[in-house]
């Protein structure tokens, strides 16, 4: 849903992360949120308590939509962590109980 | 029990321009401020990632651009500036603030002298049917995946709400050549008119209303459908947007689109201001609650608040009140010279007519206050814990006369954004149904943590000075 | 407009469970109450209907407090009928841990005193202690460092806003008036009954009934009530939701219905400060963690601080004016258990004027004894 210009300013290096058990490589300026909706759009991103899909809504550490496990704790901020090379991403659109 | 305090005599919360700024003024003078951002890099809303930035300048344009000087400066001069650490808890009293803040996986407790919060503003929580699907994005926050990584939708979304950002949005994707399918403004034709009407702010303004005007003018050129007045927005779909609907002039429409991002104005942050306690009032311009500031920008003892986390001015305003909070700092301090002083004049003076102009803004892209009134009863209002306005109205009538009793007795504003998104709405929504004003119905009771922590990491007090 | 019978001063759970009580038996009711921002033990409370460690040293406490929570389900279910408000009531029994072994001893002690008190104890207290071991079935994931905690099937858990939300449509729904942001400023006698003067004007009614937490500080002495309670704070964590840990509740922590531990039981003498420290956090924290270790990645999403409403000796005040007769004064530091008993049994006692009589144990008297 989101890629990225072709033409963009700096080069950036790029590091490689693990989303739902693949390796994706991704700009390292990113963040876990921003990275999730490069690779994979909102699609699944998230289930609500309420059991509604949800996605990231402000980027900025607002809303609190955009809780992701990584490395293996769940419920982070997605919006807020930068990603890292050798970082593993899961989406919580499943079973897992967020707040 | 306690952790050992770090001490800083200056802390600042927030290196946007306005706590840049602030820094930069007071490391000129010789303090070492210390400076406490979540951001891995500081820039703050406008200027985030212009350290490195992703976009070219041809589609960020040269706003953007401008903050180069001052985060070099910030960058160069000698303060103690900490990326990735939180601000989850501040408690203030006579000696001055303590502060919590979380880096690294740990809380650390530190002991300010004198705080400058310059934490910003977000963008507006305003509900509208379908605004909790997936698909459905600030506009904010799209703007921000363009500066964090070049990122642009790889479909023309439908923009919609009020405010200057979200053409600025318009624009920057119609640079990139990814012009967007339709924009939606909420603010009607006329007003722009209106707005010309008043002379003496329209001359002040002009800046923002040439501004405005050629990126309006360049999304028409290029084709971009616009519809002005917008009455009402819904989003549908089942997991995710599939359409957008809109009133336009009595009538209601559907577009196609699986991207929607809305911009409603942004409003000042207030969780960190407000868990200290600080007195806020309703701003009717800018229709949110701003706190209360004396002409210095201080806001308690040893505590000020300068930027758009103050009341929103622009970030020209936040760089400029950025210099004017250290300037005050220093005359407190009784270190100011013939000159500052006199800069310290010409720059209240300048933000006076600044923010004189900007009540053109704010008249322009005024939202309609009935606005929450308007909506379907199943229109969620608290998203985190999924509170309707039906079931507001509900609790209202049992008994639900105030923020917080409403809170308890519905868990709206109960969850992990504690409140941001739906904080003003709830008094606006008991403004309207029990007659009162803003100010007199009053907001949530904000406690810390303001950013979220695991027990864990409030348990981990740094060990090593424990 | 007709002189109201009741007059309630303060809306709380204590004024609204009463003030419920009276409308349900045809009362005519009026209560005030301050602003929203008011203090409010009813707002801040861990929502325990408990009965373990009521009454040591007041066995007729203990007893009020075993009466209340038997008739809690009955209570709760008629609320939920009559305003579609379910209060998430719970009594699958409850856990009071000990944190050393001097806690556990001294427990028992407490425990084996108060069952042998009174006739009514010792055939209806059930209580047990269990160590570690005995704890993990229904404590799973308790934390090594536990030593035990005493079990008693009579506790239970609510939730307390929801009471309250409750009390308010019931209330209301039963012709209750209810006034927000109406803070009595002065309460007098006048010849038909009393009068409470208000910012918001006059209120007139036969009787008047002070549930006004720790507001009773102000007003009780003028109607020649005991003005005797003093804040004691609390401070309180809430974790966002997690997955049903099928653990019993405790007063240091609980999982609640919605699925977020509630973390608590601090006792502070703080006035009226009813912020949250970081010290107590943090202590809090750690001591959740010790209990329940996997707690250690859950986000806590909120905290605050309530002030207990807390008589000298830590039991009811319910009592009733000699100087004025018509008035009463009603002060309880648990007011969420004992809020079935307050709806039914002590709303009965207010309305025929025989509060003295039917609960003697729990007048001023005793707190002027001690006091002289
Ligand atoms: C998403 C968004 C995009 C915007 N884009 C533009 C734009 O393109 N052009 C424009 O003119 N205006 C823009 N604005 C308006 C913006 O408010 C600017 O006017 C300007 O950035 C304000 O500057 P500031 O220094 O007051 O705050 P900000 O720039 O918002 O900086 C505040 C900083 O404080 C940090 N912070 C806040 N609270 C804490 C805490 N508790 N702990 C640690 N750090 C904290 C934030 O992470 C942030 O970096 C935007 C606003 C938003 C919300
Ligand atoms: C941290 C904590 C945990 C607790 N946990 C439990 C528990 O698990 N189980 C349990 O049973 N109990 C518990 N309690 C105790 C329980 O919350 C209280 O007993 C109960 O809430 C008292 O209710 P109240 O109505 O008397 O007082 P409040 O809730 O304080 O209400 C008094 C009301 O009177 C109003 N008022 C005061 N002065 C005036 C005036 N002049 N005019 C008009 N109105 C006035 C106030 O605004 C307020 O609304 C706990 C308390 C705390 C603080
Ligand atoms: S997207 Fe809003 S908090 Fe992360």
């Amino acid at each position: 849903m989101f890629q990225r210009l072709d033409t963009a300013a700096t080069p950036t290096r790029h590091v490689q992360v693990w989303l739902d058990g693949e390796p994706h490589r991704v700009a390292e300026t990113l963040t876990v949120a921003a990275a999730v909706l490069q690779l994979r759009g909102w699609q699944g991103y998230r289930r609500h308590v309420d059991g509604t899909p949800r996605a990231p809504l402000c980027m900025m550490g607002v809303c609190q939509e955009c809780l992701i496990t990584i490395d293996g704790c769940a419920n982070r901020q997605g919006c807020l962590e930068p990603v890292a090379e050798g970082m593993r991403i899961e989406r919580q659109g499943g079973d897992i109980h967020d707040g | 029990m306690m952790a050992e305090s770090r001490n800083a005599d200056i802390a600042i919360v927030g290196a946007g321009p306005a706590g840049m700024a602030a820094a930069v003024t007071l490391a000129d003078a010789g303090y070492r401020p210390t400076v406490f951002d979540m951001n891995a890099a500081p820039g703050g809303q406008i200027y985030r990632q212009l350290h490195a930035p992703q976009a070219s300048d041809a589609v960020m344009g040269k706003d953007y651009r401008r903050g180069r000087e001052l985060l070099d400066a910030f960058l160069q001069a000698d303060i103690d500036h900490r990326p990735g650490s939180r601000v989850w808890w501040a408690d203030n009293d006579a000696s001055g603030t303590a502060l919590g803040v979380l880096a690294r996986g740990q809380t650390q407790r530190w002991q300010a002298r004198q705080l400058i919060l310059a934490g910003g503003a977000m963008e507006r929580g305003w509900p509208f049917r379908g605004w909790q699907l997936p698909g459905v994005m600030n506009a904010g926050a799209a703007q921000i995946l363009l500066k964090q990584g070049a990122l642009v939708p790889s479909i023309p979304p439908v923009l919609a709400g009020s405010g200057p950002l979200l053409y600025l949005l318009a624009w920057q994707y119609l640079r990139a050549a990814r012009p967007p399918a339709l924009i939606l403004d909420v603010a009607p034709a006329r007003r722009y008119g209106e707005v010309l009407h008043q002379v003496h702010r329209a001359w002040l303004g002009r800046d923002y209303l040439l501004k405005g005007a050629r990126l309006i003018g360049a999304l028409k050129r290029a084709g971009v459908p616009i519809r002005q007045g917008i009455t009402a927005l819904e989003a549908e779909g089942d997991t995710a947007v599939e359409r957008v609907r809109y009133r336009h002039k009595g009538r209601w429409h559907t577009q196609p689109s699986e991207l929607l991002l809305t911009h409603f104005g942004v409003t000042p942050e207030p969780q960190l201001a407000r868990s200290l306690g600080l007195e806020h009032v309703w701003h009717a311009g800018q229709q949110c609650f701003v706190p209360r500031r004396d002409a210095t920008l201080a806001a308690g003892t040893n505590l000020w608040i300068a930027g758009d986390g103050g009341g929103i001015g622009g970030a020209l305003n936040a760089e400029r009140e950025g210099r004017l909070v250290a300037l005050s700092l220093l005359e407190n301090e009784q270190r100011t010279t013939a000159e500052q002083r006199r800069e310290g004049q010409a720059l209240l003076a300048a933000r006076r007519r600044d923010l004189e102009a900007r009540c053109l803004l704010e008249r322009l892209f005024r939202l309609p206050e009935s606005w929450l009134d308007d909506q379907s009863a199943e229109t969620l209002v608290c998203r985190c814990e999924s509170v309707s306005r039906g079931e507001l109205d509900l609790a209202i009538t049992q008994g639900g006369a105030g923020p917080n009793q409403l809170k308890a007795f519905t868990r709206c504003g109960m969850g992990p954004c504690q409140g941001r998104q739906c904080g003003e709405s709830v008094t606006r929504l008991l403004a309207q149904r029990l007659g009162g004003t803003p100010d007199a119905v009053g907001y949530y009771h904000i406690r810390p943590p303001v950013h979220s922590i695991t027990l864990g990491e409030l348990a981990a007090r740094e060990a090593s000075r424990a | 407009m007709k002189q109201r019978d009741f007059l309630i001063v303060g809306g709380g759970v204590v004024g609204m469970a009463v003030a419920y009580g009276l409308a349900r038996a045809g009362q005519g009711v009026t209560v005030l109450d301050e602003s929203d921002d008011a203090l409010r033990a009813s707002r801040g409370n861990a929502g325990l209907v408990w009965v373990q460690g009521k009454g040591v040293g007041m066995p007729r406490y203990a007893e009020l407090s075993l009466e209340s929570a038997k008739a809690w389900a009955d209570f709760a279910g008629e609320l939920t009928e009559r305003t579609g408000i379910e209060l998430e009531y719970e009594q699958r029994g409850g856990v009071d841990l000990c944190l050393d072994a001097e806690e556990a001893r001294s427990r028992q002690a407490d425990y084996a005193e108060l069952q042998n008190a009174s006739r009514y104890m010792a055939a209806n207290f059930r209580w047990e202690y269990l160590d570690r071991e005995a704890l993990t079935s229904c404590l799973p994931g308790l934390g090594e460092t536990i030593p035990g905690g005493t079990w008693s099937p009579h506790d239970g858990q609510c939730n307390p806003l929801y009471l309250l939300r409750a009390l308010y449509a019931a209330s209301r729904a039963l012709g209750v008036e209810t006034r927000p942001a109406t803070p009595v400023e002065r309460l007098e006698a006048t010849a038909g009954g009393f009068r409470a003067t208000t910012p918001q004007g006059q209120f007139t009614a036969e009787r008047v009934i002070l549930a006004a937490g720790l507001g009773a500080r102000q007003l009780a002495s003028g109607l020649g009530l005991t003005a005797a309670v003093r804040p004691v704070r609390g401070q309180v964590l809430v974790t966002e939701r997690r997955p049903p840990g099928g653990r019993l509740p405790t007063p240091q922590i609980r999982q609640t219905a919605s699925g977020g531990y509630l973390i608590g039981d601090t006792h502070e003498d703080a006035g009226l400060d009813k912020g949250v420290t970081l010290a107590m956090m943090q202590s809090l924290a750690e001591k959740a963690v010790r209990i329940y270790p996997d707690l250690e990645a859950a986000r806590l999403v909120r905290s605050w601080g309530a002030l207990r409403v807390m008589t000298p000796d830590g039991h009811p005040l319910y009592e009733t004016s000699t100087t004025h007769p018509g008035a009463y004064n009603l002060n309880c530091h648990s007011g969420i258990t004992l809020a079935a008993f307050h709806a039914e049994g002590l709303a009965e006692a207010i309305r025929d004027d025989r509060l003295e009589q039917s609960f003697p144990h729990f007048s001023g008297a005793r707190l002027h004894v001690s006091a002289s």
